[in-house]
């Protein structure tokens, strides 16, 4: 069959590599022919990563040796059901680089928008790198790439703002990679092997647990920064407010999901070798998840620029997710890999949603956007399916998580933290509902807003796309949890198993 | 005997697609009220074409899609949901000419006419539901749809009364969402279709939690006191909002999520052993009273009707806690008979408001000279509430009454004696104003109210005297409140 062509796993990585760094000497300065050529890029890596998911669905994971090198001596891609993240990343990707279309042309320098569309399809390739690979330094070289061309797509409009909110996001990126690093470094100390599945088998035969705890330890301490768990989640909201919408969109949905995803890889080497407790680590992301999630809420609420109210609204996300990882019953850790999938999908949909109205009106404020309900009726339209989905409201991509978590919560005999979750969840909807009554139900301040109209259809379609999905996702919920469950099934699998 | 049948989903989607297209098409006058009034007749026949079969004891089922592994959007029409299906869809139809009279003067109606009709298709879906999650995803779908109701009027004060509402009812969701995980928990299903899931071998303090999570939740909707603080804040809406939503579609939706839970979660041998329901039906019966004794107080005629609707929702809420036949009868029959009676008041209140501008109390006097017709509709209203025999509210006096003498808890009796006392007290003297009074100054010459408005009303009423007095006829809605007793009860 087409998909079980073996080569696909490092196509997947390869196309937008391979498109992204073509993409300057293709466009030869026109930024029309760049946005092309990126389309095409992205849209092949998409199509590449769906030949991924239809394999693993049918056969289970599987694994690519580069140049024929068996693991643990050669370098290694594995595929496995959470690895299909790079499907979404791939599809999210192609959906913001079709939206940057039109955005790219108003905001951004002409003389910068071929390098805006490489930085957009490097940042991808690394996110499906991070997703496939199936070694720990690989696993590093990834995280940089994204973290690298993040920073840049953070300060690309040149204003001074950007500049600052990229810099902050540097120092802490940087520091976290430094942990991540050195955790990784213990990892070979003790166990000799970069190779994840390899390390993992290693790991039992350990004499002295604490190098292998400290490792831990400093990975998972470098991955919360990334994905901005409260406390060190001090970057994530200039950075995700001040980037181009479409950029947003990217760094909110799929790269802050980096230090979740390796936390998920870092449990699959660490979870059934019994070496080390996990239950000081699982009560810490607890905590640390509930307070995110009211952290967050508690911080948008006094937020008056829209992508400032999404950037903190993320943070909140990630604390559910951290917190069914903390949960570790089999519900709450089903529930928080597909949100790592859902989030992103309505993450993204409400962050062009905004970026479409602030490029029509030129406002970003709630208190100007009033009436822009009226002004842009599909566009506030999708704005506020999401708003619905990611309060979690049935029956949309959002509610899984809920329900799934607080399915967990009671499974692992942890009923206050069903009950922090969904009451936190009401206070999330405090500022969106604020959002929805702005745009619809507030008397406007400003006649422009009133007559801007929707977007082109460049922008509108994605929007749409990406609103719909919040809707289908939640009423085919069986889908992508019948289609994560094997992964969770095998972490959990009892030892020897 | 169960029957797949597609028509217990087209009844809630005929309302779904409506709203489509009411929302498409709406800005045209013609078209709008074309699709609102098609879809509310299509859909009352679609659930009376059901009504024999329910009567002979088929339930159809149908299931929509898989939700989540094991749990699948569901609709089954048993004999308690078809009650709730009838009297809301018939209820709709007659709203929706109500509506039609009264919005005219309003903005905004395409989102009106739209969501009014998203309302009616999760009430249904509520109805219908055949799993707790199926009841849960309708019950919050319903809250947000309400909501640009509630608001309508864009006002500050609108503002507030819609915040409250959503802070109220949400936090009702995200009980019930921990109570049905919860209950899967427990459980292992979610099914409605038996009565009673919930193993009675289950640890008595898990039972005691999940029993007071779901009636929390669904009895913030219910205005159970203290959870009622929201509904007469709403009442800023619009009249033919306040009539659908507070008298039938939201509050009722409440009342139906424990019945539900008491019935078909929990099952009446569980609870009569577990003891729960005793402090719920005190709770009920202090509400009936004290919201009663609020209502005496009001002078704005929608916020007495408000106090009235917490009062008579607490009538379905003690006729499920006494946990016995006859009550639990009373408890059904109330949906209508609340619903018809109510909705009739709320039609006078709005009919009043538009062809006069009065809505308090005390501007009422001599209003029964110029619209006597509205207001021998509110008489009759009233009778139903006073519990006069052969109105409809005489029926779940009785049925509550002799259920609380079988249950053995005679002091509930004297509760329904107090309460028949307190309505005659707060809707008589409206009455007694109307007709007996002449008009301060001179009457301000209105007439009665144009047509729209009117025939709506007096249909409402006429039909609480039809309930009134045909509670043994077979093929009326009773013979179906009986079917669902007969089948909680296994009888």
């Amino acid at each position: 069959m087409w998909w079980q062509w073996a080569h696909w796993l490092p196509l997947a990585v390869l196309v937008p590599l391979g498109f992204g760094v073509t993409t300057p000497a293709v466009a030869g300065g026109d930024g029309g022919r760049a946005w092309r050529w990126a389309v095409l890029g992205s849209a092949l890596a998409a199509a590449t990563t769906l030949a991924l998911v239809v394999r693993v669905a049918r056969e289970g994971p599987f694994s690519y040796a580069f140049g024929g090198w068996n693991p643990p001596y050669g370098i290694e891609f594995r595929f496995d059901e959470v690895g299909a993240f790079a499907f979404v990343v791939a599809s999210l990707g192609m959906l913001a680089i079709v939206f940057s279309g039109r955005y790219a042309e108003h905001a951004l320098d002409p003389a910068r928008i071929p390098y805006f569309y490489t930085l957009l399809l490097l940042d991808i390739a690394g996110l499906i790198g991070f997703s496939v690979t199936g070694d720990l330094f690989n696993m590093y070289v990834f995280m940089e790439i994204i973290s690298l061309s993040s920073y840049a797509l953070v300060a690309v409009s040149g204003e001074r703002t950007a500049e600052m909110a990229a810099f902050k996001y540097l120092v802490l990126g940087a520091v976290s990679s430094l942990l991540v690093l050195f955790g990784i470094g213990m990892v070979y100390g003790t166990t000799g092997t970069l190779n994840l599945a390899d390390a993992a088998r290693r790991l039992g035969g350990v004499g002295s647990a604490v190098p292998v705890a400290v490792a831990i330890a400093l990975m998972a301490a470098g991955f919360m920064v990334k994905s901005a768990l409260f406390p060190l989640h001090v970057w994530l909201p200039d950075a995700h407010a001040i980037a181009p919408s479409p950029v947003s969109a990217v760094l909110s949905g799929l790269v802050v999901k980096v230090g979740l995803l390796g936390t998920f890889r870092l449990y699959q080497v660490v979870y059934r070798t019994g070496i080390v407790d996990l239950a000081a680590l699982d009560q810490l992301f607890l905590w640390l998840g509930a307070i995110s999630i009211v952290m967050g809420a508690f911080f948008a609420i006094f937020q008056d620029d829209i992508k400032m109210m999404l950037a903190y609204s993320t943070i909140s996300n990630i604390g559910y997710i951290v917190m069914g990882f903390g949960l570790a019953s089999k519900f709450a850790l089903i529930g928080a890999a597909v949100h790592i999938f859902n989030h992103a999908i309505i993450k993204s949909a409400l962050f062009l949603a905004a970026g479409a109205i602030i490029h029509q009106t030129g406002y970003r404020r709630l208190s100007e956007l009033r009436g822009a309900g009226r002004g842009m009726p599909l566009t506030a339209a999708a704005l506020s399916v999401g708003a619905v989905s990611i309060v979690g409201i049935p029956p949309t991509a959002g509610f899984l998580c809920k329900w799934y978590i607080a399915l967990g919560a009671f499974e692992a005999g942890r009923a206050a933290f069903g009950f922090a979750l969904v009451f936190g969840a009401l206070f999330i909807f405090v500022y969106y509902i604020r959002m929805v009554n702005a745009f619809y139900f507030q008397e406007p301040v400003h006649a422009d807003v009133v007559h801007a109209g929707d977007p082109p259809l460049s922008m509108l379609v994605p929007v749409w796309v990406l609103a719909g999905l919040c809707l289908a996702m939640g009423l085919a919920g069986k889908i992508p949890l019948t289609f994560i469950t094997p992964a969770i099934s095998r972490l959990l699998a009892p030892i020897g198993g | 005997m169960e029957t797949v049948d597609v028509r217990v989903l087209l009844a809630p989607a005929i309302s779904f697609a409506c709203s489509g297209l009411v929302f498409l098409m709406g800005r045209n006058v013609f078209w709008r009220r074309f699709w609102s009034l098609g879809a509310a007749t299509l859909k009352l026949v679609v659930v009376m074409s059901m009504l024999p079969g329910a009567l002979r004891g088929t339930t159809y089922v149908w299931r929509f899609i898989e939700f989540t592994p094991g749990i699948s959007i569901a609709f089954r029409a048993d004999a308690l949901g078809m009650f709730f299906a009838t009297v809301s869809s018939t209820l709709w139809l007659v709203t929706t000419v109500f509506a039609i009279g009264y919005m005219e003067p309003e903005h905004a109606k395409v989102r009106f006419f739209g969501f009014f009709a998203l309302c009616v298709s999760t009430t249904v879906g509520v109805a219908f539901a055949e799993n707790l999650l199926t009841l849960f995803v309708f019950y919050e779908t319903l809250t947000i749809c309400t909501y640009p109701l509630v608001i309508h009027e864009e006002t500050p004060e609108a503002l507030r009364a819609g915040r409250k509402y959503l802070a109220y009812t949400l936090s009702g969701g995200a009980c019930i969402l921990l109570g049905s995980a919860l209950t899967y928990q427990v459980a292992g299903t979610l099914t409605l279709s038996k009565p009673g899931i919930l193993p009675a071998s289950a640890d008595p303090r898990t039972l005691a939690i999940l029993f007071t999570t779901l009636v929390a939740g669904f009895g913030v909707k219910a205005a159970i006191i203290p959870l009622h603080g929201w509904l007469p804040s709403a009442m800023v809406a619009p009249t033919p909002v306040s009539a659908l939503l507070h008298a039938v579609a939201v509050v009722k939706v409440g009342a139906f999520g424990i019945l539900r839970v008491v019935y078909n979660v929990f099952g009446v041998e569980l609870l009569r052993r577990l003891g729960f329901t005793v402090p719920l039906a005190y709770l009920a019966a202090f509400t009936i009273i004290a919201a009663s004794v609020a209502a005496l107080f009001q002078d704005n005629l929608k916020r007495r009707l408000a106090y009235s609707t917490v009062s008579q929702l607490s009538y379905i809420v003690l006729g499920a806690a006494l946990l016995t036949p006859a009550a639990a009868c009373a408890a059904v029959a109330h949906i209508a008979n609340q619903a018809f009676a109510k909705i009739t008041m709320f039609f006078v209140a709005g009919s009043i408001q538009r062809t006069t501008g009065k809505t308090q109390i005390h501007e009422l006097a001599g209003i029964g000279h110029e619209m006597p017709l509205t207001m021998a509709a509110f008489t009759v209203a009233s009778l139903s509430f006073v519990g006069v025999p052969l109105f409809a509210g005489f029926i779940t006096k009785w049925y509550l009454s002799l259920g609380a003498l079988e249950s053995g808890m005679w002091w509930f009796a004297i509760v329904m004696l107090a309460s028949s006392l307190l309505n005659a007290a707060y809707w008589l003297p409206i009455v007694y104003l109307a007709f007996f009074k002449g008009p301060h100054g001179r009457g301000t010459g209105s007439g009665e109210a144009r047509l729209l408005l009117l025939v709506p009303t007096l249909l409402c009423a006429a039909w609480v005297l039809v309930l009134g007095t045909t509670s043994d006829v077979p093929g009326m809605p009773f013979a179906l409140a009986r079917a669902a007793v007969e089948f909680v009860f296994k009888m």
